[in-house]
């Protein structure tokens, strides 16, 4: 029996055991994975991490309106029964909650279909071919300018997954995943400016990862533009995000938009549905369906089918991530909960045409710290990036803060980019806001 | 009470496993001696109950189980490193061998230091009776703690109080002949206020714990104190005003501010980064890096503290190392790898988040040394600044220096005296650099109430943080007004 069918019959087992144990419904997640980690650092291999077996496990409990979970790595079915066992005492403490339950069987994926998220090739590498790419990734950057360094190593990792889901309304489904990743990072140094910086990519296949060159000599550039940072001066000026600052940006904004944040009222999105939050150019999916796509899945974690959806549509909010649960305590349906591949729909402007239409500003490419309250949207956080003037990339700044409330920053958006690319299941092309608070020197 | 539990006996009636196997496991992962390597087998065994109270109803009771083990192999600065979830010989023997293929790209290089011979600590309760404690004695303090931060104002609109119970142990063979265990418990309270007036919706948090029992919670009404103080914050923010923007003197409270420490400071001194010579503070050893009213301490030896260890996640007792004394850069934290490859030996800050992570050198409990001045003298000495408490986390680019650590609410201070109360707003500055403008240090030290969770690499470990208030001037604060 492959591992798909063995994990099958043990989803269905558990929940045989919580249906004889007195659980009115149960459902339950298992994932197992495989993955090697292989870093290389000043050329020679520094680490090899690896997990041949990984395993996780978690079972729900409904007893009526209540609910408990529990996870665990034991798949003995001693100890499985054991934990159902356990589980149901638990629920039997607890209280109920009227919008506890499984989800409505109609709302289950009715197939589960290819989304080609498995590349049998990464599973095949052996580890020199994983040290060659992460040498010539290194190499490339370390060879590109002498004033890099030092190097805190470049990485290969990939794993191998298989996700399985079952419920007790008889919905069994499993799908197998792969992932590949190649990241390197590096210092420059020119007279007392010391500065790190990196490039990744991501990919469900080897195939999309391109040239590990390619992605060395970014991790140089970046680095290398970094040097000789000044602090900027205080002033209200517009801020360039670039693809992976406003992917972040992004993910914030999506964070405080699932159903949870919602029904608590935790959120600066509460009440705003169908409203203008964004400007009219800002149009956000999120799509589960993408083949190959990082986030792609096809079904939920609660065996829900995926779909595409619309998150902001013309700078109005179209929806929230909801859940069962969520759903039913808002009075409305789930739709597939969690966000799954979120990204900004292109404009088409290139990232020139936008850098060049700042006369003087921030083009911003990092950014620390907490920093942002998703219950006002107020955002202020540590950053740094290249100053902009006159509508060209001028001189790096560090030790300075943007701030400004997420709200106005998504209405005074002036420019969305062309330069959509997904390396994570959040993605973004290059934004321009019209205008936020820096503080600095 | 009974005796304890060996470590053998802890892993036969676990796992089955004998010392004979055990040894064999050390062996594979050693491979042919002549390389000079290092071998361990770090076993954890943890149960984590959770519970949430939320919207007056108790959500989701969870309770988490985690077993297995890593096998790591060490040649040099070379790390090779596997796990399982599935702990018996079998599995091991695999783990080890993949472990030590690292031994096929590495030359001879001499041992490993042996970590320094502490006497062992005991400093939290080992008994085990957390998770058997039963629910209703549990959520009824949870019940309790949401009817307090309601009373405290109507405008308080939700509660959502939770509550973290772990019970772990850890087993550590190395082929240095140690064989140590340690129970580790550690609890969590954590409280969120939603407030609501008009359209405007403000939250405050507060939590709390450490490795002690579940009573911590109920002695000095310490359930209460979390309750009202993230009511107070949720309320106090409903009228709070925007931060200021720009460079200006900063007084910082006692206790979790001391996360500036960490972040200014901690991490640049961890080992790996300094014997890379990554860090801002990479080969400053000896110069001065502070002001010389600052004395700042990682200590993993405080009784019952979150951030504090028996023995690290190497086997190795933990200690009180002096990072900084009166402004001078005086030690690193060090793990085994680190610390043996700078000659100086590990200062017992070898951690990791779980068997499935390779260990690295990490703070444990950080914090800056009391001063002279109180606390109402500092605030009295500040012209036009703010004085902020209460805090979110931070986060440091190692190789620059500069960190943040955000405020999530403060207060004006204008001619000496506290006046209105401003939003949140994020604290920027550079950690050689920054700390040499700490003018002023109160008397009043405190560590944190025990929240602290710090990243490093993908890992998390819990961490305590201190500090007494202080005063630093030119800290640029990123607010929106001007």
């Amino acid at each position: 029996m492959n591992d798909k069918n063995r994990l099958e019959v043990l989803a269905q087992f558990i929940i045989g055991e919580a249906r004889r144990l007195g659980a009115s419904d149960s459902d339950v997640s298992i994932s197992t994975w495989s993955s090697v980690d292989t870093t290389v650092r000043l050329g020679e291999v520094e680490k090899l991490e690896s997990a041949a077996e990984g395993r996780a496990l978690t079972v729900r409990v409904f007893l009526g309106k209540v609910m408990t979970s529990a996870s665990t790595s034991d798949f003995r079915r001693q100890s499985l029964t054991k934990l159902v066992r356990y589980t149901i005492t638990l629920a039997k403490a607890a209280q109920p909650d009227e919008f506890v339950g499984l989800p409505d069987k109609e709302d289950l994926a009715a197939l589960v279909p290819d989304l080609d998220l498995y590349d049998p090739i990464t599973a095949k590498l052996s580890v020199a071919d994983k040290v060659t790419m992460a040498k010539a990734c290194e190499d490339a950057a370390r060879g590109l300018d002498p004033r890099i360094t030092n190097s805190q190593g470049a990485s290969f990792s990939d794993s191998h997954g298989l996700t399985v889901y079952a419920n007790s309304q008889g919905f069994v489904g499993s799908y197998t995943g792969s992932r590949c990743s190649l990241s390197c990072s590096v210092v420059a140094q020119q007279g007392d400016s010391m500065q790190t910086d990196g490039w990744y990519n991501a990919n469900r296949k080897l195939g999309g990862l391109g040239d590990p060159q390619v992605i060395g000599r970014i991790a140089a550039e970046r680095v290398l533009r970094r040097l000789g940072a000044t602090r900027g001066k205080s002033q209200d000026c517009p801020v360039v995000f670039d693809p992976v600052m406003a992917a972040q940006l992004l993910g914030q904004v999506a964070g405080v938009a699932h159903g949870g944040s919602i029904y608590r009222r935790t959120s600066f999105l509460v009440d705003k549905l169908g409203e203008q939050i964004a400007c009219p150019e800002l149009t956000v999916l999120d799509d589960g369906l993408i083949p190959g796509g990082l986030g792609s899945r096809p079904f939920n974690g609660e065996g829900q089918a995926s779909r595409q959806r619309t998150f902001i549509e013309d700078g109005r909010l179209n929806g929230y991530f909801l859940d069962s649960y969520a759903a039913r305590k808002l009075g409305t349906k789930p739709n597939g909960g969690s966000q799954s591949n979120l990204y900004i729909k292109p404009g088409t402007k290139t990232p020139e045409e936008i850098i060049a239409s700042v006369k003087n500003g921030l083009y911003l490419t990092h950014v620390s710290g907490p920093g942002f309250n998703g219950v006002t949207g107020d955002y202020s956080r540590g950053a740094s990036g290249i100053w902009i003037e006159n509508g060209e990339l001028a001189y790096p700044v560090q030790e300075i803060t943007i701030a400004g409330n997420v709200l106005e920053m998504l209405k005074s958006i002036e420019a969305i980019g062309n330069d959509l690319e997904f390396r994570s299941s959040v993605a973004s092309p290059t934004l321009k806001i019209g205008s936020m608070m820096i503080a600095g020197a | 009470m009974s005796k304890p539990i060996t470590p053998s006996q802890y892993l036969a009636k676990s796992f089955g496993l004998t010392s004979n196997q055990l040894e064999r496991v050390l062996g594979i992962a050693i491979g042919s001696r002549d390389k000079g390597a290092f071998a361990d087998i770090y076993f954890q065994v943890g149960v984590t109950e959770g519970l949430v109270y939320d919207q007056g109803i108790l959500k989701n009771p969870s309770r988490s189980d985690v077993s297995g083990a890593g096998v790591r192999t060490v040649i040099g600065d070379k790390t090779g490193y596997s796990y399982t979830d599935h702990v018996n010989v079998t599995n091991l023997a695999k783990a080890a061998r993949n472990a030590a293929t690292i031994a096929q790209h590495t030359g001879s290089v001499p041992p490993i230091q042996v970590g320094p011979d502490r006497a062992q600590h005991n400093l939290y309760p080992t008994a085990g009776i957390l998770i058997g404690l039963p629910l209703p004695e549990k959520v009824d303090l949870l019940i309790r703690i949401d009817r307090e931060a309601r009373k405290f104002d109507p405008r308080i609109k939700n509660v959502t109080v939770s509550l973290s119970i772990q019970e772990e142990t850890v087993v550590i063979v190395t082929s240095l002949g140690d064989l140590i265990l340690d129970r580790r418990p550690l609890v969590r309270l954590g409280v969120s206020c939603l407030a609501e007036e008009g359209n405007r919706r403000e939250t405050g948090s507060s939590s709390g714990g450490g490795r002690v029992d579940f009573e911590f919670f109920l002695e000095d009404e310490r359930w209460k104190k979390h309750a009202l103080k993230a009511a107070q914050e949720a309320i106090g923010l409903l009228s709070a005003v925007p931060a200021p923007a720009g460079e200006m003197t900063v007084v910082l409270g006692n206790g979790w501010p001391g996360v500036l420490i960490h972040e200014a400071v901690g991490h640049g001194l961890e080992g790996d980064f300094n014997r890379k010579g990554t860090s801002a503070f990479s080969k400053m050893m000896g110069e001065k890096v502070a002001s010389p009213l600052c004395t700042i301490i990682d200590d993993g030896t405080v009784p019952g503290r979150r951030g504090s260890l028996n023995i690290d996640d190497e086997g190795v007792a933990t200690g009180n190392t002096v990072l900084i004394e009166k402004g001078v850069l005086k030690g690193y934290l060090q793990d085994r790898t680190n610390g043996g490859l700078m000659r100086s030996g590990s200062t017992g800050n070898g951690r990791r988040e779980s068997y499935r992570h390779v260990p690295m050198p990490r703070m444990t409990n950080t914090y800056l040394a009391g001063g002279e001045s109180t606390p109402e003298e500092i605030i009295r000495s500040v012209k036009r600044g703010i004085y902020a408490v209460t805090f979110g986390g931070g986060q440091v680019d190692i190789t620059n220096g500069d960190y943040t650590f955000s405020a999530t609410s403060a207060i004006l201070i204008e001619d000496g005296k506290l006046t209105s109360a401003v939003k949140g707003a994020t604290l920027i500055g550079n950690g050689p650099k920054s700390l040499h403008n700490v003018s002023m240090v109160g008397n009043d030290m405190a560590l944190d109430e025990g929240t602290g969770t710090c990243g490093k690499r993908g890992q998390s470990v819990p961490v305590g943080v201190g500090m007494p208030t202080i005063r630093i001037d030119g800290v640029t604060v990123g607010g929106t007004s001007r």
